[in-house]
């Protein structure tokens, strides 16, 4: 019995409630815990870490930035893993160091990393510039290089420029019909020109160990001294890191450099695939829900679409294949691309078959958010439209679809976040590691649906799983998926206010 | 006097007019029959494309040779291939399993806080933030539990266990100390945003475990439990194991699990539930006995839903799994599942082949399993919501 006074709320639950709600923290912990992984790896990627010169307890020594640390086995001591560069001199980038073995830690301001088209980055000294003009040595020669790295840069662009733009249109112009040669040449003079002026230049670079090498100017891409760095400079070299990022292609077999050409085929491909879903999805939504009759079979089909949004993505993967590569497009190089075979044009994995997949795992996000929309339109309106003399069509399009439109936008906005994020059946359909050539450019008929693309789900999975040193790629996957997570959270966030605003504005869906 | 009558319509326009509603009638209904038939033939071209293997008696490949316990269609010249589907099926059955063992209690438990305990507002703020981790691409958890969390775990395998049991501990602790607060305190710290203020704690609980656990596994295992694992168990350990997939894949599935049974959950009537309470149950009392047993459908065709995701889930298991075609029970080893499989090799299989028909036979299995799981959910959800209107109607 319960004695008077005794206070029998929530006491008497005893803890057991607390495990539920320690589930939603859990669950919360978790999702917060991979956003803020993500943010800081992903992000901190382009931030120019400073770079600690360690000195050991027999002299040696090294240039780094400390990554990580770990327990020595069968000891109690500790050892400190440095990214160190010079492949060229160490042949390995990786330093590990025991922690008791270090006798000093400083930075001084005079150590340079380079980066480079070979070999990976550089870091030690720079000694001296030795170029046309001479050789300077000491603080000269960094204000020298940074100078000539200016130069080199806006002539690189340029030489890019004129082979993308010039050359390449040319040479595909000269394979179907002559006459361009003059023009071709010039060009072609014009880049040995600018490739001339590029060339030349020397760096006299010192390890902090001691070791000298010379390396071509030709092939340094940017220097920093990131011990020097104030940190306005240092945000700013955080900023171009960043648009480099967004804004180039890939290098070193897609261990670093950027992604560009990766959002680029997400996008288009996405592009495509909601081009594709958006009409079709309506059309059935309003077959399901406005025409057909509402009998035990209209039921059973919903239910059907509906389940195909839980089949796996694979098996639309597979699907995709079968019918669209192997089916269709096999059919079509048959008819149109005699010429052509057995090298496939069609017949193999491509945008248009990935964006055609696609749309089909997606078709029943769409019909659902749709159907969902014309329930919600309330029957009266509907009744009222037809009592004033309307056709059912004037119907459809004067009075429900209007109103539904905001659903349609979040399902469509669903299926494209659905879509972006979506890898495995693209593995099977036409993503490709690394395409050589966009499937938009200046020549006829400029889309070109058969290509292969590159995917930023895909280069993520890619690059993690087949490159040769995971840990030096590791930063560039950490911001890769960060980028692929912000569109989508982006995305997602954009058809949940959709979604919230319209159950403001026309009520809770009527249960059926 | 007669109103007069209203401006004829022109007989011409009104045909046309309905000609239009005809056409456009007509072409939503072939538009939208099309698209159904087209959705619902992936099943058919499936069964279709499998059809040869075992219609074929020349294809060699009978049900004894699927139910051998090796995998390996290997193109080594002089090697004939074994397809055996037995170590594929168990890795995906493996791997679901882990994943729904971790993925279940936490998602019925946040789906019953938030529906008996959380204030609705704060509910309608968790319900999008849950889907959230639902839009979260496989291919990122995927990437995050193979190449961060599978080597960390390797080095601190003895902190990840100890988790397993101080998470839990400490929410028990948390609402032990919470009863004992004063009430002022109790009023501040409200048990319906729990979910929220619980998490510093939990964060903290974590820190001080891993803190701990070198220590501890020095104590217990000698400083190296792998190794005291191998010995005593005979365990042996691979970096990319199925606690690590069914972490990520939990992860993944928790999403949906939690939306379902939270909907089940929450469309219970109230009134069954107040009634309890007004007999003097607890909340937690009225959970057990009224509000569980009649969401129980409910609830169970969240778990099969969870489950057919779990199943069907490609590049989680693809990146965090290792891909051996192993069949262990061990939580430590890793394994290799359908969906991985047909994702590598599919591309590289000779379209017609007998490897190309097998790895179609494995997407058949994955889509006819997953629509029959969907479609019993479904059909559950439907009666249970019939159910809840006919008590809420009687009340």
């Amino acid at each position: 019995m319960i004695g008077p006074g005794r206070v029998r709320l929530a006491r008497g639950e005893g803890p057991w409630p607390w495990l539920a709600a320690g589930s939603v923290a859990l669950s919360l912990l978790l999702l917060v815990g991979l956003l803020t992984l993500l943010a800081v790896r992903g992000m901190g990627h382009f931030w120019p870490s400073p770079l600690t010169l360690v000195t050991l307890e027999d002299g040696r020594q090294l240039a780094g930035q400390a990554v990580r640390e770990e327990r020595l086995p069968d000891s109690a001591g500790r050892e400190r893993l440095y990214l160190t560069a010079n492949r060229d001199l160490e042949g390995d980038i990786w330093t590990w160091v025991a922690v008791a073995e270090i006798a000093e830690e400083s930075r001084p301001r005079d150590l340079v990393v380079l980066e480079r088209t070979r070999w990976g980055s550089f870091q030690g000294r720079l000694l001296a510039l030795e170029s046309d003009e001479g050789r300077v040595e000491g603080e000269a020669a960094w204000a020298a290089l940074e100078t000539r790295l200016e130069t080199l840069a806006t002539l690189r662009a340029e030489r890019d420029r004129l082979r993308d733009e010039v050359v390449m249109p040319l040479v595909r112009r000269l394979e179907r019909d002559s006459g361009a040669e003059a023009e071709l040449a010039h060009a072609n003079a014009r880049i040995r020109e600018l490739q001339a002026r590029i060339s030349g230049g020397m760096l006299l670079l010192e390890s902090v160990d001691g070791r000298r090498i010379e390396q071509p100017l030709e092939q340094v891409l940017r220097a920093w001294r990131p011990n020097a760095m104030s940190p306005p400079q240092k945000l700013a070299a955080w900023a171009s890191g960043v648009w480099r990022f967004l804004s180039e292609g890939p290098r070193a077999a897609n261990t670093a450099g950027g992604v560009w050409p990766a959002i680029f085929g997400t996008v288009l491909m996405v592009l495509l695939m909601s081009v594709v879903v958006t009409p079709f999805g309506v059309l059935a939504a309003i077959y399901l829900n406005e025409v057909a009759h509402q009998g035990r079979l209209t039921r059973l089909v919903r239910i059907a679409v509906r389940n195909l949004a839980g089949v796996p993505s694979i098996v639309y993967g597979v699907f995709g294949l079968g019918v669209f590569v192997y089916g269709i497009g096999g059919s079509l190089d048959e008819w149109f691309f005699t010429d052509q075979l057995p090298s496939p044009t069609f017949g193999t994995g491509g945008l248009l078959w990935a964006s055609l997949t696609l749309a089909l795992l997606t078709l029943p996000v769409v019909i659902v958010a749709t159907e969902e929309g014309l329930a919600r339109v309330p029957d009266h309106q509907r009744e009222g439209a037809l009592a004033l003399g309307a056709t059912r069509v004037e119907m459809l399009t004067r009075v429900v679809l209007p109103m539904t439109a905001p659903a349609m936008l979040t399902g469509v906005i669903l299926a494209v976040a659905r879509a972006a994020g979506e890898v495995a059946p693209l593995m099977l359909v036409g993503v490709a590691k690394l395409a050589p050539q966009v499937p938009v450019d200046g020549e006829f008929p400029f889309l070109h649906l058969e290509r292969k693309f590159m995917h930023l789900g895909y280069h993520i999975y890619d690059v993690a799983f087949h490159g040769g040193d995971v840990e030096a790629a590791l930063p560039l996957v950490y911001a890769t998926a960060l980028l692929l997570v912000l569109v989508i959270l982006v995305l997602n966030l954009t058809a949940i206010f959709l979604r919230h605003h319209l159950r403001a504005r026309h009520g809770a869906l009527p249960r059926r | 006097m007669i109103d007069p009558l209203p401006p004829r319509v022109e007989p011409r326009h009104q045909w046309r007019r309905r000609l239009r509603d005809r056409l456009a009638t007509l072409l939503i209904t072939a538009g939208g029959v099309g698209v159904v038939v087209a959705v619902l033939a992936i099943g058919i071209f499936l069964a279709l494309e499998v059809a040869p293997l075992f219609l074929d008696a020349g294809s060699g490949v009978g049900w004894r040779e699927l139910w051998q316990p090796r995998w390996q269609p290997g193109t080594l010249p002089g090697e004939s291939p074994l397809y055996g589907l037995q170590p594929l099926a168990w890795g995906t059955l493996k791997a679901a399993f882990w994943a729904l063992l971790f993925a279940v209690p936490l998602a019925l438990g946040a789906a019953i806080h938030s529906a008996l305990y959380m204030p609705p507002r704060l509910r309608s703020r968790l319900k999008p933030t849950l889907e959230l981790m639902e839009a979260m691409p496989g291919v990122v958890v995927g990437f995050v539990a193979g190449l961060v969390l599978a080597p960390w775990v390797e080095r601190h395998l003895a902190g990840a266990l100890a988790l397993v049991a101080v998470l839990p501990a400490g929410m028990l602790l948390a609402g032990l100390a919470w009863t004992r607060l004063p009430a002022a305190w109790r009023h501040r710290l409200p048990q319906g945003w729990a979910g929220l203020w619980l998490m510093p704690w939990l964060a903290l609980l974590v820190a001080t475990a891993l803190w701990l656990s070198p220590w501890l596994e020095r104590l217990l295992f000698g400083g190296d439990l792998r190794g005291w694992l191998e010995a005593h168990l005979g365990l042996g350990y691979a970096s990319r194991n199925a606690l690590i997939v069914g972490l990520a894949m939990g992860f993944a599935v928790i999403p949906g699990i939690y939306a379902l049974a939270e909907d089940a959950l929450s469309g219970v009537p109230a009134s069954l539930g107040e009634g309890a309470q007004a007999l003097g149950a607890t909340r937690w009392q009225s959970l057990w006995k009224v509000v569980l047993p009649a969401a129980a459908p409910g609830v169970f065709s969240a778990v099969m839903i969870g489950a057919g995701r779990a199943m069907g889930e490609t590049m989680i298991v693809l990146m965090a799994s290792g891909n051996t075609a192993l069949m262990t029970l061990s939580p430590l080893e890793g394994m290799r599942s359908m969906a991985a499989t047909i994702a590598i090799e599919l591309p590289e299989a000779v379209p017609g082949g007998v490897h190309y028909r097998l790895l179609f036979l494995a997407a058949l299995t994955l889509f006819v399993f997953t629509f029959l799981v969907n479609t019993l959910a479904e059909v559950v959800r439907a009666r249970l919501r019939h159910r809840y209107r006919r008590l809420g109607g009687m009340a």
